[in-house]
């Protein structure tokens, strides 16, 4: 193995998310089949024993990129030269519980674990929040790790942007690898906005609109948006908890092209710093079209933006705006 | 890619090619093509898909895990109707994750939908020990299932199905299914000790301090349970100065003969005692690394272990499904031979026979 080995640290390794994290980090899908890993998996002290045993699975699975398992409850220790943190650790909305008091718990959770990253990952840390309230965790951890640059901190949209692709796909029978650019806009919460204006198909003489081809407006504006928005509710309906799953792939998806790139012609969709682009107000973090190369997202400009979107787009921003005001209100 | 032609080709490779067109559930849209559709997809059934196991191993046979980065897949999902909308919820996951190399999903609870077409089958589903129950329970529970399912599998599953029974007991599950499917060749039908053999390797490693990529040729002897036989004594350590016996370099063979074994034995417990709940991860992993290197072939070197049915190699009774060393190539697996076995592995190799021989017996009189 020539290539030095990345370290990724996998916060609240011990539940669910984790669980089907880890072994796909082990096994390069995350950087690529060739790239040497270290884990470093951090869960609250209950969750020690567990955490445990899935160290003790990872050893047991053998794998071959696996150059390294850090399993503590220690964030200093958690968080030591890592280059990738994934940020699956929060606290989990409980029956009774008001919003306020999820926020409240999250905004303590981000403000301490953004001080230990800055402090002690590597210099240049990628960072993906899955937790949720994502965005909102996402900009606490950005406001006290003043040091970590802006644009290294970012949040999951992806998963909603695959959930995106895949119900373009069944509703056009059609591979899902044929679909691309969608754009998930906003926060990943029910007011995202999933737009397939700009999305396309590859068909046998070409690229094509997908609102063309599926050619039903009223199923893209309504039925298809709350599918989408309420996929999360919809699996836990199913399976009685959350998507591990496709949550864990989506995370995966979202570093693999941040550090890798994007392909030639697409892009896909992060939950980043706004710089003000598209009238969406700066010092959010939402979720825009990138795409990404050298290990940078840029947002895609010029996509045009119809009256239907821009209200969309709006909406979200103001969720967003009133999740940040909030937070600060717990601090 | 030629390698899974040779592999999957058949007298019946062009019904394969017609069934595959009628029987996908999702008769693709004439104006879609895919970018990257260079090979047929190969059929995975995964049975007991909405349980842990499955959960795990679905995303890994997805990504590519099992047959390799360009091989696309279609998944097949059986489990009992109890578990229907969870398995359906898995579905829908598989569906959200926009997997590229994953060119359908069916998600069943009748055995037959299940085994249509399927090239590759992994037998998860079976029924848990609970409290209480005698192994004799478990064992008729598990008889039942195997016999049906070995039923639907011979009548409905592509010619030349590769069969991993996982779920246990494994060995004798496999057996079952072996008697009641007697149209599938008996060098298809495998059990799970990839898992075993893996963690074996992981000991050394953690032992050594080295790389488990650099620890190989470990073997498990005999059936997935506790008189496993985990056996280094060919097993090897790559250094700076070449290939080590991995004996030497750990040099106590009180521990070899001892603990080591024991661990191994029983890490499926100390993992449930840590997790509460059982090995999901580290099995699913395994049973994609089983049929990969079946499929795929093991490098060069390098031998692994599969529950196979025996010939009688190495004095191990014929007729009893017994991990054994093997090397694969062209899709077939064939037993590392000539490999000495000292006087400590010989008692080990029985021991862990005559259970087999046991459980056999015990399974047989269930079906009477």
């Amino acid at each position: 193995m020539a290539k030095e080995a990345v370290r990724v640290l996998v916060t609240g390794a011990a539940g669910q998310i984790g669980y089907a994290l880890v072994p796909m980090i082990a096994r390069g899908v995350m950087l690529g089949p060739e790239q040497p890993v270290v884990l470093h998996m951090l869960d609250i002290p209950p969750a020690a024993e567990a955490l445990n045993g899935v160290k003790m699975e990872l050893v047991d699975a053998a794998f071959p990129l696996l150059r390294g398992i850090l399993a503590t409850i220690d964030v200093v220790e958690a968080c030591t030269g890592v280059n990738i943190a994934v940020m699956v650790g929060g606290f989990p909305r409980k029956e009774g519980m008001e919003r306020k008091d999820v926020m409240s718990k999250n905004v303590s959770i981000y403000k301490a674990q953004a001080a230990a990253l800055e402090k002690h990952a590597a210099p240049n840390c990628k960072v993906l929040i899955v937790a949720n309230p994502a965005n909102t965790n996402a900009l606490i951890l950005k406001e006290f790790a003043p040091s970590i640059p802006t644009r290294n901190i970012s949040c999951l949209t992806r998963l909603d942007h695959n959930r995106a692709l895949g119900q373009i796909a069944e509703r056009l029978n059609v591979h899902v690898s044929d679909v691309k650019n969608v754009i998930i806009w906003g926060n990943h919460s029910s007011t995202q906005y999933p737009d397939v204006n700009h999305a396309s198909i590859l068909t046998k003489d070409g690229e094509k609109p997908v609102r063309g081809l599926i050619a039903d407006d009223k199923w893209l504006n309504s039925e298809f948006i709350t599918t989408v928005q309420q996929r999360g509710a919809a699996i836990i309906k199913a399976r009685k908890l959350s998507s591990a799953l496709s949550a864990a792939s989506a995370a995966c998806d979202h570093i693999h092209d941040w550090v890798l790139g994007t392909r030639q012609g697409t892009w896909v969709s992060m939950g980043v710093y706004s710089d003000g682009s598209y009238g969406v107000p700066a010092g959010l973090i939402y979720s825009f079209p990138v795409t990404c190369e050298k290990g940078e997202w840029s947002i895609v400009q010029g996509l045009k933006i119809d009256e239907f979107s821009r209200t969309k787009l709006d909406a979200t921003a103001n969720e967003l705006a009133e999740e940040k005001s909030l937070a600060y209100s717990c601090l | 890619m030629l390698h899974l032609a040779r592999v999957f080709s058949s007298p019946f490779s062009l019904l394969l090619i017609f069934s595959h067109c009628v029987l996908n559930p999702r008769n693709f849209s004439p104006i879609a093509v895919s970018a990257v559709m260079a090979m047929d997809p190969v059929r995975v059934l995964v049975t007991g898909a909405a349980g842990q196991i499955g959960y795990a191993l679905v995303p890994m046979v997805a990504r590519g895990a099992m047959l390799g980065p360009d091989q696309p897949v279609i998944l097949h999902m059986l489990d009992i109707p109890p578990a229907a909308e969870a398995l359906e919820g898995v579905k829908m996951e598989l569906i959200d994750a926009a997997f590229p190399l994953l060119k359908g999903v069916v998600a069943t609870t009748d055995v037959v939908a299940a085994c249509t077409g399927v090239n590759v089958a992994v037998m998860v589903g079976g029924f848990p020990r609970k409290e209480g129950m005698e192994r004799k329970d478990v064992m008729s529970k598990n008889v039942s299932i195997y016999k049906s399912q070995a039923s639907a599998l011979e009548k409905h599953a592509a010619a030349n199905c590769k069969v991993l029974v996982v779920a246990n007991p494994a060995n004798t599950n496999a057996l079952i299914l072996k008697e009641f499917a007697p149209s599938i060749p008996e060098k298809n039908i495998t059990c799970l000790t990839r898992l075993d053999h893996n963690r074996a390797l992981g000991q050394i490693s953690e032992r050594l301090k080295v790389h488990v990529s650099d620890v190989r040729n470990v073997i498990i002897w005999g059936n997935h349970s506790s008189t496993q036989y985990p056996d280094v004594s060919h097993a090897t350590v790559k250094t700076q100065g070449g290939e080590k016996p991995a004996r030497e370099l750990v040099a106590n063979v009180e521990w070899l003969q001892g603990e080591f074994i024991q661990t191994v034995q029983q890490r499926g417990a100390a993992i449930i005692k840590a997790r509460k709940l059982s090995s999901a991860l580290s099995a699913a992993s395994s049973a994609c690394d089983h049929i990969r290197d079946w499929v795929l072939g093991t490098p060069e070197g390098t031998w692994v272990s599969m529950g196979v049915y025996s010939d009688g190699s190495y004095n191990v009774p014929a007729g009893l499904i017994y991990s054994f060393p093997v090397t694969c190539r062209d899709g077939e697996w064939s037993i590392v031979q000539g490999l000495t076995i000292d006087e400590f592995s010989r008692k080990k190799l029985d021991a862990t026979a005559e259970e087999l021989t046991e459980e056999k017996a015990l399974a047989y009189s269930c079906l009477s």
